[in-house]
């Protein structure tokens, strides 16, 4: 068998054995040890297994569990409600404001944590119920809450980029900076559409009963304060390692502490919400190691065989695609991928075959990184496989139905594209920044 | 079921989760060596072992915490067409794949075994200047995996009595 | 790509502890000269630092067969001999490249490696060749030893270890990290190589300062095979995998030797510092008590510490050009 027959052959499998609904992991490294054996008999019996060695020594890994953690802290903080009831005073006013208000609120999130979790947390608990009592139109809201949360991979700091950081070789410092700007576009086309989409049909989002809203400026600008915390959290984290006071492993720990001390200052900080905490982030930290672990196993036979060369031979000399062209056949490809691919699996098995062919045409890693972020955003949240989707329907509240999850999705799917042809175009959206600022982390 | 597999079941699953619950509170212990590692470069001679440290107590967290989250169902799968098959479907398939499931963890335990043995024959010490030796951390690994070996076939013989038309509580 | 015909040819995995850009120099060139030359009887697959297997496993990996051969120093693949401490960057055992093939051709090294392989199962230690000097590349300069003092440094673990009496702190990331461990504020410098590989990887792009001062003047590293597939070959191509193991070693001591010349002279990226000859002797004298603790650890080990001293003894008194300076 050729090479790329077994290469293939792989791949294929692989989709077999994750369509049989096993656990992800298992899928991943079953077809990764079977492989390696076949290939390579005996000597192949401990790939597995140093794989596990690899990903010890995988240090910026160390960050997921604890933004995991600082995630969940920050959603049960109450940080989130004082600031919700802020953008609920400032933007009521206008029709579809909460959800604008929504958005804002996810902006604000995502600098302080690294993944969606705690945007998806926070948007379920505290921003839907308020939406939907107010009479927001359910899938339209269903939809702000996932994008929103998915900002928390491009705003940094972001697990994401770090992770991309590592198969790239790129500095995380610039690659967070690289991703502040687009984020902040893709949030200004968020709330566009909401403003558009709610000034044509104004029952998807009523404006707020100005006898809520109406409270003396002090008042008003009072409420602002709930950004203080936010800030200094911020600060803590993020801003000390751009400083290069905290090297990144080191920002991770700080934040997890920071977002405790939150909880703690607001009185938060139960046995109940500790428990909780702990055995979430024990949870979604075991489930993406094991699959990094599996997802490594599988990675390594795939390079074995030469799948980068292949990939290489095929899009370049076989085919005889001109750059722009493969870097557009990748994005395809990531996104149909992305759409029933696990996405971190798919970050330690596909990207690496990837991301040394973008560098050899010429492109520059650091802008790449966040095309690669804004495609994981919409995997994120497209069915039938995504992070999000799966959060938000164990989150949701009853009356939202699986119907209206994945037709909420679409409309913002459609502005993330536009946002990742905007970047791809425009390349200074997001280069412009990390070329201005000098960053020591 | 016969009552011994039964016993097994509660067995594997009451140890994991005693095993896994204290696990789950090595996050404290990663956060103090980083913020030890932190403040010790600031305040005076930056500390030798704390990410080697810090990446090894990871180790530990995910490798023995990984039984526990399987018992409590958080490893995702993907449902596009498992979400729609009726349960007894569902079960045969869970079946069937837990094997798959088994091979790879055997799998993984034989290449932990092997490369354990190597560290405890060769006094094998990391490759770094803090040279800590090798052959706890993969003992450690080794006590994971098997225990995650055992969950997997608990797992399985849950699923052979779904596929009965019994349910284990 | 290659098809695995019924009449297949011998199939290697190499995998070297380089990274891409720097194997292109390094191993590559010979690599290919070899398949060339081996007309499809046999093909070695070259891989990079930590690609199919962690540097940490790699020995293992060899000895169970699942990478074919090696090409690496003793150090950093932690080879479980006790000469190994000698692989890398023995710190002021060598002044010159050339003194590294002089030590192992004419002054019993070889016999001894062979010595000490010989009683590791499975592995077959082949050949012994130099590379470039060990200095510092830093981000803050280094003008005297209390510069040191607190730097987080990648390194090899015996330098790294002898290195820690002068304050540094040796961390130890995986190769391809480095670069970006130097961004990410996990280290603040490097003591791993001379400028032109600084040049080479990069990483004279993240720091700015090459010390000229070094810890050792070449290292020594080796190519190992599995046993049992070394064996297996059939005899001339084991004496072509020999021609291919000389010609990396030749190519590297005329690339290196140039390089660190050429770019200190015509280098844009790094400025030069150096630590005053008086003071930088307190290393060397540091160094040589250091040498008597790894004589300590075994017999072997006392065997070879002699040899680097008869052979430094030798050298002062033959003079110019072997040694310049104090006799
Ligand atoms: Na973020
Ligand atoms: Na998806």
């Amino acid at each position: 068998m050729s090479y790329e027959m077994i290469a293939l052959t792989m791949f294929a499998s692989l989709m077999v054995m994750l369509l049989t609904g096993q656990r992800v992991f298992g899928a991943i490294g079953f077809v990764a040890v079977v492989a390696s054996l076949l290939l390579w008999g005996d000597g192949g019996s401990e790939l597995a297994f140093s794989a596990a060695m690899k990903l010890m020594k995988w240090y910026p890994l160390l960050t997921l569990p604890l933004f995991i953690f600082m995630g969940y802290m920050l959603s049960e903080s109450g940080i989130a409600s004082d600031l919700y009831r802020a953008f609920h005073v400032w933007f009521g006013g206008l029709r579809g404001g909460l959800a604008i208000g929504t958005i804002g609120l996810m902006v604000v999130v995502s600098a302080m944590n690294g993944l969606s979790v705690a945007g998806m947390a926070i948007g379920a608990t505290i921003a839907l119920p308020e939406l939907l009592r107010r009479g927001y139109d359910k899938v339209m809201v269903t939809g702000v809450v996932q994008a929103g949360s998915s900002l928390g991979i491009l705003v940094p700091p972001s697990v994401v980029l770090v992770l991309y950081g590592m198969i790239a070789r790129q500095p995380v410092g610039q690659l967070w900076l690289a991703g502040a700007v687009p984020g902040l576009l893709m949030a200004g086309l968020f709330v566009a559409y909401i403003a558009v989409r709610c000034w044509l049909q104004p029952s998807l989002g009523p404006v707020l009963p100005a006898a809520e809203r109406r409270m003396p400026l002090s008042e008003k600008l009072g409420l602002l304060r709930a950004g203080i915390l936010p800030l200094a959290i911020f600060f803590l984290m993020t801003g000390l390692f751009l400083m290069g006071v905290t090297s990144l492993v080191e920002s991770s720990a700080v934040g997890a502490l920071s977002a405790t001390g939150a909880a703690l200052i607001r009185g938060r900080l139960t046995r109940k919400v500790m428990e909780d905490t702990l055995r979430q982030t024990l949870g979604i930290s075991c489930m993406f190691m094991w699959i990094i672990l599996a997802a490594l196993c599988f990675g390594q036979v795939f390079d074995g065989v030469g799948a980068v060369r292949s990939i290489e031979t095929l899009f370049v000399d076989e085919w005889g695609l001109s750059p722009w062209e493969v870097l557009i056949l990748m994005q395809v490809t990531y996104i149909i991928m992305g759409t029933f691919l696990d996405d971190t699996a798919m970050l330690v098995i596909v990207a690496p075959l990837f991301i040394p062919l973008v560098g050899a045409l010429g492109f520059d890693l650091v802008w790449y990184g966040v095309l690669y972020t804004i495609t994981c955003q919409i995997a994120y949240m497209t069915p039938p496989f995504g992070y999000n989707l799966f959060l938000m329907r164990a989150m949701a509240p009853p009356e939202i139905s699986l119907g209206d999850i994945y037709r909420s999705i679409l409309p913002f799917a459609l502005i993330m594209l536009l946002a990742l042809a905007l970047v791809m175009l425009f390349p200074q959206i997001a280069l412009w920044l990390p070329q201005h600022v000098q960053t020591r982390g | 079921m016969p009552a011994v597999l039964l016993a097994y079941i509660r067995w594997v699953e009451r140890v994991n989760r005693v095993i896994g619950r204290a696990a789950m509170y090595l996050i404290f212990a990663m956060m103090g060596i980083l913020l030890w590692s932190s403040v010790s470069k600031g305040f005076f001679q930056p500390s030798l072992w704390t990410l080697e440290m810090a990446q090894f107590v990871m180790v530990g967290y995910y490798i023995l915490g990984g039984p526990y989250s399987m018992q409590l169902g958080d490893h995702v799968r993907m449902d596009l067409l498992y979400g729609r098959w009726s349960p007894r479907a569902k079960a045969w398939a869970d079946g069937i794949t837990c094997l798959c499931l088994i091979v790879y963890l055997a799998l993984l335990f034989y290449g932990a075994v092997s490369s354990t043995s190597y560290a405890l024959q060769y006094g094998e010490r990391s490759y770094s200047s803090w040279r800590p030796y090798m052959a706890p951390i993969k003992l450690v690994m080794c006590v994971g995996i098997f225990l995650m070996l055992l969950q997997a076939t608990a797992v399985f013989l849950r699923d052979i009595a779904r596929i009965r038309g019994e349910e284990i509580a | 790509a290659p098809y695995v015909k019924a009449q297949s040819p011998i199939k290697w995995r190499l995998q070297t502890y380089a990274g891409p850009a720097l194997a292109e120099h390094v191993i590559k060139p010979s690599i290919d000269s070899f398949n060339k030359v081996a007309q499809g009887q046999m093909e070695i697959e070259l891989y990079y630092a930590d690609q199919l297997v962690p540097t940490g496993e790699l020995f293992r990996a060899m000895q169970r067969g699942t990478i074919d051969a090696v090409q690496s120093d003793d150090d950093s693949i932690a080879a479980p001999v006790d000469v190994s401490v000698f692989g890398g960057y023995f710190p002021f055992a060598t002044r010159y490249s050339l003194d590294v093939p002089v030590l192992f051709n004419q002054w019993g090294l070889r016999e001894i490696w062979e010595e000490a392989y010989g009683e590791i199962d499975g592995v077959t230690w082949l050949s012994a060749g130099a590379w470039d000097p060990c200095h510092f590349n830093t981000k803050e300069p280094i003008r005297s030893l209390k510069d040191l003092e607190g730097k987080r440094v990648f390194t090899f673990p015996t330098a790294g270890r002898f290195l820690s009496r002068f304050g540094v702190v040796p961390v130890t990331l995986p190769w391809e990290d480095v670069q970006v461990a130097i961004q990410t504020g996990e280290l603040d410098g490097i003591a791993w190589s001379g400028i032109t590989e600084d040049y080479t990887v990069g990483w004279a792009d993240v720091t700015p300062y090459f010390l000229t001062n070094n810890i050792s003047g070449a290292w020594c590293g080796s190519y190992f095979a599995n046993t049992e597939r070394w064996e297996e070959l059939p005899d001339h191509l084991k004496e072509l995998f020999r021609l291919c193991m000389d010609s990396s070693h030749y190519y590297r001591q005329h690339w290196y030797w140039g390089g660190e010349a050429k770019l200190r002279v015509e280098g844009t990226k790094m400025e030069l510092t150096s630590i005053p000859d008086e003071e930088w002797d307190t290393v060397e004298t540091a160094a040589h008590e250091f040498w008597d603790e790894i004589a300590g650890e075994s017999e072997r080990n006392a065997r070879v510490v002699q040899i680097l001293k008869d052979y430094n003894a030798a050298m002062v008194k033959a003079g110019r050009p072997y040694r310049y300076g104090k006799a």
